[in-house]
């Protein structure tokens, strides 16, 4: 069930919080192997929509697919194969390194967990503060534990949710490193403002702007296009910013 | 990945929480202490015997102490939206809640190990082996019924921005019904229990508010905890 069709399939989804709508049916497909990028100005509803495809809000309205699995019925199904990465690092401060990547790992099922905690920090190179409180820890730092936490489990498809905000440049590096290197074989969705530095990476593009999708690539976008398109969308006078 | 390393995973990380940091542990403990010390020297200039009040001053110092222990429960999770992390792994919610349940109701057992040895010091002539067993299973159900209820509110709340506002309009109006059958009960039993009445009736209705308690806990908790 979960290795064939599409990995996102999404269809005329909304959510509501009260009256107003954040997301006014969406229409999405997305193949298996492929990068979206998710654009929009401020307040479009991308983070939204990532947290409506990662399980972490039920959608008003509509149907979504994730890896084969139903949003409405296989929740949990979806989770063991999704990871996730936003500007929160989901890191409990009293805790170590260890001892978060553990706490996840378990509750992930991880086999052979020590091991896989050992791998990651390597990649991230966090191996010197294995058994040190996270409290402490810099930006940067924290960000490259999350992307630990978030690789645990070897997710197949990746929500990245303005990962390299507040990065300096050698935890962005750690970053593309690990993307270019999982690019391959897993599926990511990507909400940025940096178009200049994800143009390399998307195999697709979609622009949001009220909970609408005013711009979709269908195919890899023509740089060109999508940065007039971008620029027309988020400079249209109704107050909306894209950074 | 079976429930059962997910409880004991989440339940340890609560545990390690608490004891790194001794959030929930500090406040409530100085919080019941002083309760008592206050109902001590406010009761005693005027009773010579304060065992009939006893009852009622033990569950009012739980009561709030709980309420206080609730409101942080959920502080860790909250911060960096850790809350987050844990919905979006493979768990099912009831098992979210019983392992939060398990952590309120240790850390409120431990405390009272602590500080109803210091009541009965202030406000217990003496109890019976028998009566004293019976307390720890009144304090025990009690305890239950307060992380039950408590757990299920303290989740509702920690998801506004007025939870410290919030969990007690929930928490009191319902525990009220519950407070009376265990404060009763507790009255009862330091009294040496009588004839008249049948102590039985009120440990049946603690241990049905119990049920009841846990059960709609778990059943709605998918509900509370996402949104």
């Amino acid at each position: 069930m979960s290795t064939a069709g599409p990995a996102l399939e999404v269809r005329n989804l909304t959510k509501h919080f009260g009256r107003r709508a954040i997301l006014a049916g969406i229409d999405l497909t997305l193949d298996r192997g492929e990068f979206l990028l998710l654009l929009g100005p401020n307040g479009a509803g991308k983070t939204t929509l990532l947290r409506v495809l990662a399980t972490l809000l039920a959608p008003t309205a509509g149907e979504a697919s994730i890896l084969g699995y139903s949003l409405k019925t296989d929740p949990t199904e979806i989770r063991r194969r999704i990871g996730f990465i936003s500007h929160s690092h989901l890191l409990y401060r009293d805790l170590t390194t260890y001892e978060n990547l553990r706490f996840y790992g378990e509750m992930y099922g991880v086999q052979d967990l020590d091991n896989r905690i050992t791998e990651l920090l390597e990649r991230v190179e966090l191996t010197h503060r294995r058994y040190d409180t996270v409290r402490d820890f810099s930006r940067g730092m924290f960000q490259r534990l999350a992307i630990a936490r978030a690789l645990l489990h070897r997710p197949e498809l990746l929500f990245l949710d303005e990962p390299q905000t507040g990065l300096d440049p050698h935890a962005v590096d750690i970053l593309d490193g690990i993307i270019e290197e999982l690019r391959a074989d897993h599926t990511f969705v990507m909400v940025t403002h940096n178009l200049e530095r994800s143009l390399e990476l998307g195999t697709k593009a979609i622009i949001l702007k009220n909970g609408r999708i005013v711009y979709d690539s269908a195919d890899r976008p023509d740089p060109a296009e999508l940065k007039a398109t971008y620029r027309r969308v988020c400079v249209s006078g109704d107050g909306d910013e894209c950074d | 990945m079976s429930a059962t390393k997910q409880f004991w995973a989440i339940l340890r990380k609560d545990l390690l929480l608490e004891l790194r940091s001794k959030d929930v542990f500090t406040s409530t403990f100085l919080f019941s202490i002083m309760a008592l010390v206050i109902f001590h020297f406010a009761f005693s200039p005027n009773l010579k015997d304060l065992t009939p009040v006893s009852a009622g001053m033990l569950w009012v110092a739980v009561l709030f102490t709980s309420l206080l222990g609730l409101n942080r429960s959920f502080v860790h999770e909250k911060d960096e939206e850790c809350l987050d992390g844990l919905l979006l792994t493979p768990v099912d919610r009831p098992v979210i809640f019983l392992a939060k349940l398990a952590g309120n109701l240790i850390f409120l057992i431990v405390l009272q190990v602590i500080v109803v040895p210091i009541f009965a010091l202030f406000f217990l002539g003496g109890l019976t082996a028998v009566a004293a067993l019976k307390l720890a299973m009144v304090l025990l159900l009690g305890d239950l019924g307060i992380c039950g209820v408590g757990t299920l509110l303290a989740t509702i709340s920690a998801n506004t921005r007025a939870r410290d506002l919030l969990l007690p309009i929930l928490y009191l109006p319902v525990m009220t019904p519950f407070m009376m059958q265990v404060v009763s009960y507790t009255n009862a039993l330091i009294m040496g229990g009588t004839a008249a009445v049948d102590m039985s009736s009120w440990l049946y209705l603690i241990i049905a508010f119990d049920i009841i308690f846990l059960l709609a806990g778990y059943a709605l908790y998918d509900f509370v905890i996402g949104e």
